[in-house]
Parts: C-alpha cells; sequence; structure tokens
C-alpha cells in the first residue's frame, strides 16, 4: 500500500477501510456537498429501521420477511456495482470511466451487508421452511421426503458456510479493486490497470458463480419445495439492471448539488438508459424462460410457485411486477430521446429501484401470506430502513475520496465521450 | 415533378446528377480529419445542402458538423417488428389452432405462453433485416459507379486522404465560387469532377 492511501482506524473500517483521500482529489473532481448527504439518508435509514424494530417486537414473523426482502434488495445493487466494475475492467471500457467511482464506493458494501445479515440468521427459522428437524426425521408425521432429499445441500451449517464464503470473496475481491483505484488517484502506478484486470478476471469467474448460488440460497430456497436452474441468472439480471438506475441517480443528484459539472454528459447517461433499458429486457427474458418451461414442462413441484402467485390476489401483484417491470419501461426507454432527457430517465430509475425491491417482493412475500396477498407497512419501512443506511454509508465513503479515478490512463477517452 | 421527387430522394442517398457539361461538382482534399470537420460546418453554414465527406475512419462529431441529424431507419426497425409480431402470431394460431390441429399432453391448441418465443424471434428477425435493408435504402449503398472514382486523387481516400465534395446540383453551386470557398477553408487540392457516365477514360 502507498504511503497516501492508509488504512482507516478498525472502528471504521466496516464503512471505509482507507484514511480519507479527498485532499488529493483535483478540484472538479471533489465532493463539496455538506455532511446532509449523508446524515439524511442515515437519518431515514434510522427512522426505517426503528419502525421495523416495532414489527420485530410485535410480528416476528412478518419482520423476518420484511428484512431478508430488504437485505437481499441492498445485496443485489451492491452485487449488480461489483459486476459492472469488474467487467468494465475486463473491457478496458472507456465510457465508463467518469462514472466508475460510484459502483467501486458501493462495492465495500458487503462488509456492513455482512453485518445486516445477522436478523436474517436469527429468524433463520421463520424464514426458511427447510430448516425445520421434523422435515428430516421419517417418524415424524411431518416428515417431508422432498426436502428430506435436499438436506445434504439446505441444511443450516452448510448454509451458513455457503454465505461466509461468498462473502469473503465478494469483500477480499472488492477489497483489491477498491483500493488499487484509490491508490491510482494518488500515486499512478503504471501497473495498476493491468492489476484490476488481473483481479477483475478472478474475480468474475468467482462472482459470476457465487452470486448464482446466493441468489438461489437467499431467495429460491425460502420455496423449499420448488426449483428453477434458471434462477440465478434471474437474480443476476435484477441486479446489474438495478445497478445502472443507481448509478445514474447517484450522478443525477451529485451534479444537481454541484459536483462533476461538465464531467458527466447526457452522453453518459445515455448508455447507463441504454444498459438499463437492456437489462429490463434481459430480466424479463429470463424471467419469462423460467416461466415457460415451467408452463411446458408442468411437473407439480415447479408449477406450485407460480399457483401461489396466481391466486388469493397475489394476481394482482404478478400483473403489476409484468406491467410496471417490463412494459411500462421497455416503452419509455427504447427511444434515444428519453435517454438524454435527463428528469424523465431519473423517474424511471427511481421507478425501476422501486420495482426490483417489489420483484424480491413478489418472490418473498407468497411464502409468508400463501392465502391472502398483503404488502406489510413493515415490508416498505425495512426496506427504506435498510436502503437508508446503506446509501448513508455509501454516501460517506463517497465523500471522503475523489468523485472519478482521476489518474486513470483512459480518463480522457471518457470525458470527451460522445454518443453520435 | 416525379423526377423532382426522384432527384430529391437521390439527393438524400448523395447521388447526385451532373449539371450543364457534365459537370458533376468540386471535389476538395484536406490534409487532417478537423480540417474537414471544420470545413463541412463552414459549408453548411454556407447554405450548401448537396454536398458529401468522404474518409478513411468515421470522424466523431462529424455527423452533428453536417447537420445530418437522426436516422429515420429506427421507425424501418419498428415497422419490421410489428410486422414479424403479427406474422408470428398469425403462424402460431393458424397452424397449431386452424390448420393441424394437434393434442399435446392436455394443452391448448393455441396457447401464449409457448408461442411467445416464436413472436420474439420473428419480432427480432423482421426488425433486424429491415434495419439492415432500411440502412441500404437510406444510404445509397452499395453504389458501384460514382463519378468522384474520375479523380485519381480519390482514390487514397481509402488510405490516408480527408475529402469533401460539394454537387453540381446544389442551388448555391457556383464552379468559381465554389471552389473560391473551399480553397480560404484550407482545402489542399480542389479540383472540378466531371460525371462522364461509364465511357472509358483511356
Amino acid at each position: 500500500m502507498s504511503e497516501s492511501v492508509k488504512r482507516s482506524n478498525p472502528l471504521v473500517w466496516l464503512i471505509d477501510p482507507f484514511k480519507s483521500t479527498a485532499s488529493h482529489a483535483d478540484p472538479v473532481y471533489r465532493f463539496s456537498w455538506s455532511q446532509a448527504a449523508w446524515l439524511l439518508p442515515l437519518a431515514i435509514g434510522i427512522a426505517g429501521l426503528v419502525i421495523s424494530a416495532v414489527g420485530w417486537a410485535t410480528d416476528s414473523h412478518q419482520f423476518y420477511f420484511s428484512y431478508l426482502i430488504g437485505w437481499a434488495f441492498c445485496l443485489s445493487v451492491t452485487l449488480g456495482a461489483y459486476f459492472f466494475v469488474v467487467i468494465q475492467h475486463m473491457t478496458k471500457a472507456r465510457w465508463s470511466v467518469v462514472l466508475r467511482r460510484i459502483p467501486e464506493t458501493l462495492i465495500w458494501s458487503f462488509p456492513l451487508l455482512a453485518v445486516l445479515s445477522i436478523p436474517v440468521i436469527l429468524g433463520m427459522h421463520d424464514l426458511y421452511h427447510w430448516t425445520h428437524a421434523e422435515l428430516l426425521d421419517p417418524a415424524s408425521p411431518e416428515f417431508d421426503p422432498i426436502i428430506a432429499g435436499k438436506a445434504a445441500y439446505l441444511n443450516t451449517p452448510f448454509f451458513l458456510a455457503r454465505l461466509a464464503f461468498y462473502f469473503l470473496v465478494w469483500t477480499f475481491i472488492s477489497f483489491k479493486l477498491y483500493s488499487l483505484s484509490l491508490k491510482q488517484d494518488v500515486d499512478p502506478d503504471g501497473s495498476i490497470p493491468k492489476q484490476q484486470r488481473k483481479w477483475s478476471a478472478i474475480g468474475l469467474v468467482l462472482g459470476g458463480i457465487s452470486t448464482a448460488f446466493a441468489g438461489m440460497d437467499i431467495l429460491m430456497s425460502l420455496d423449499p419445495h420448488w426449483f428453477s436452474t434458471i434462477f440465478g441468472i434471474y437474480f443476476f439480471a435484477g441486479s446489474f439492471m438495478v445497478i445502472m438506475a443507481v448509478m445514474a441517480l447517484t450522478a443525477m443528484i451529485l451534479q444537481r448539488n454541484g459536483m462533476l459539472q461538465g464531467v458527466i454528459k447526457v452522453d453518459h447517461y445515455q448508455d447507463l438508459g441504454k444498459f438499463l433499458f437492456g437489462f429490463t429486457v434481459f430480466w424479463a427474458y429470463i424471467g419469462f424462460s423460467q416461466y415457460m418451461l415451467i408452463w411446458y414442462g408442468n411437473l407439480p413441484e415447479e408449477t406450485l410457485f407460480y399457483r401461489h402467485r396466481m391466486e388469493h390476489g397475489w394476481e394482482t401483484f404478478s400483473a403489476i411486477l409484468l406491467v410496471c417491470h417490463f412494459i411500462i419501461p421497455f416503452v419509455v426507454l427504447i427511444g434515444r430521446w428519453s435517454k438524454r432527457l435527463l428528469p424523465l430517465l431519473g423517474f424511471m430509475c427511481v421507478w425501476m429501484i422501486t420495482m426490483h425491491w417489489f420483484d424480491y417482493f413478489w418472490i418473498a412475500a407468497p411464502v409468508l401470506h400463501g392465502d391472502h396477498a398483503v404488502m406489510s407497512l413493515y415490508d416498505v419501512a425495512a426496506w427504506l430502513g435498510l436502503f437508508g443506511v446503506f446509501v448513508g454509508a455509501f454516501m460517506y465513503r463517497l465523500s471522503r475520496h475523489p468523485l472519478v479515478p482521476q489518474r486513470d490512463p483512459r480518463l480522457a477517452k471518457s470525458l470527451s465521450f460522445t454518443n453520435s | 415533378m416525379l423526377n423532382q421527387l426522384a432527384r430529391d430522394v437521390k439527393a438524400s442517398m448523395s447521388i447526385y446528377e451532373a449539371g450543364e457539361d457534365q459537370v458533376y461538382g468540386v471535389l476538395a482534399e484536406f490534409a487532417h480529419p478537423g480540417e474537414l470537420l471544420h470545413a463541412a460546418e463552414a459549408v453548411r453554414k454556407a447554405g450548401y445542402r448537396h454536398y458529401d465527406t468522404h474518409s478513411p475512419f468515421p470522424i466523431h462529431g462529424m455527423d452533428k458538423a453536417m447537420g445530418l441529424g437522426n436516422s429515420i431507419v429506427g421507425w424501418i426497425t419498428l415497422g419490421g417488428g410489428i410486422t414479424g409480431l403479427a406474422l408470428a402470431t398469425l403462424m402460431q394460431w393458424w397452424m397449431s389452432a386452424v390448420d393441424y390441429p394437434i393434442n399435446i399432453s392436455g394443452k391448448p391448441f393455441f396457447a401464449v405462453e409457448p408461442s411467445i418465443p416464436i413472436m420474439f424471434e420473428l419480432t427480432v428477425l423482421l426488425a433486424s433485416l429491415a434495419t439492415a435493408a432500411g440502412m441500404f435504402a437510406l444510404n445509397g449503398l452499395p453504389r458501384p459507379y460514382n463519378p468522384l472514382f474520375y479523380s485519381k486523387n480519390f482514390l487514397r481516400v481509402t488510405d490516408d486522404a480527408f475529402f469533401l465534395h460539394i454537387a453540381a446540383s446544389d442551388g448555391r453551386f457556383s464552379q468559381e465560387a465554389t471552389t473560391q470557398m473551399l480553397r480560404d477553408l484550407g482545402a489542399s487540392n480542389v479540383e472540378t469532377i466531371h460525371d462522364r457516365g461509364t465511357e472509358d477514360e483511356d
């Protein structure tokens, strides 16, 4: 580690592993906003978590599901950022350099998310039906041969070990990529891009496998009879879609507050919009592939998942998901004009971020309320609570370092990027 | 009337008709892509419409400098896509429910679910074919005969030279004034091109 990028003290490490390098930032790339930038989301987050705590005290079963949905949402945003950074390095992308610090800052959310996973682990008995020991006992009247058959994979110690492994991998690769990029800001060593590419290559393979399995473990196993081999890709599709919305929205908020003027241009936003459109379609493509194969195969274990989501009021939620997560953004974002009209693009970013959460709600909530569709206040509170804390920590980290990888050799190409 | 329309359509594809005395227009050579870019902008601002630029590689910002605006090819794509979607829906319904209904594991003869892949693929296929066809129709390519090929100099356009051509069919075209303007813009070489049809040069 270079002399100018120092480890932060152990208390701050969870939020930011390094001491502030803001004083090294070029004036245009300096974070010039007040502390409200991170205090405001943090306050919203704490308020949401306080309401959730009430939920935990009164209806813990509901709380655990609400919390899991919000936590999985924050995790998927971070994973989307992870894939974005890794892919930009692997492809030696030029257009995205001015935006890259946003996802680079986001990927250090993994340690915080690991800590925030504690309620999920405490609530495993409420969340994951397969943790119930009586299902595995042939002598028990509750014995479930299907779940017993999956016990070699779906058991608590192995689940926790897998979760620990995923977070170790993600944190390790993120530490490498974040530290290399921050180091480059103050001490541009010519070997850094090559090292970034190396760790990205490793991170792409490890991240691809671990993300697919994490999606299956965290969300798919809520419904342990059900299985879908495409679910890992479905999980990735949503996260890679939502990161585009988060990046564009963050950039817009920074620019509205007077930062990065003339650095991020409408051409960059248009490209983020293209990705947002593309991965909204990709999400629908994967979601439909899953649906169609289950429809065609017509196996009871598989169709049950959709059966649950097409009765007792859930059919309304399914219809909202189809229309608002795919049809409306498809029609709005297909044109060039809408991706260059920033107020509209910003609105669609908020829309898609909300719909991404709704997607996870649609996956998880029917497991809890199979017989009557309901969206609880605690669902929203836990989501805003976790996301608020997540964004607060992210903004705090963002404020401590230059807003752009200012010594990246491809920065000039990114600054002069045009889309015509 | 119809002839004028045909001329306008061809002009939009950069296919111009020669004026009197077979004068096709003037061809100016520039040393750098930047000079060509500025010249294109100046020529547009001077009011010329029948002109085109030629370079060995795409030059960023040239569309804007020439005032080309957005291509309408996207609308052709949309037309192709909608046609594909409609055809696929019709085909799926007619084949599986009308012409040759077969009961497959009790599923409906016609259902949307298994038809969507076909609808999607035909939408994409016809949209992309329409895009390619529309692109060729709009840019007038391929174009095996172009009077500019009579210029020996112009052969270097695929190598290291940058050209701007103003057609004689442009309302503002005047051989002396246009040549002079191009020289003032920094053209290293300006020559008048004659459209000699398919007559053999040598």
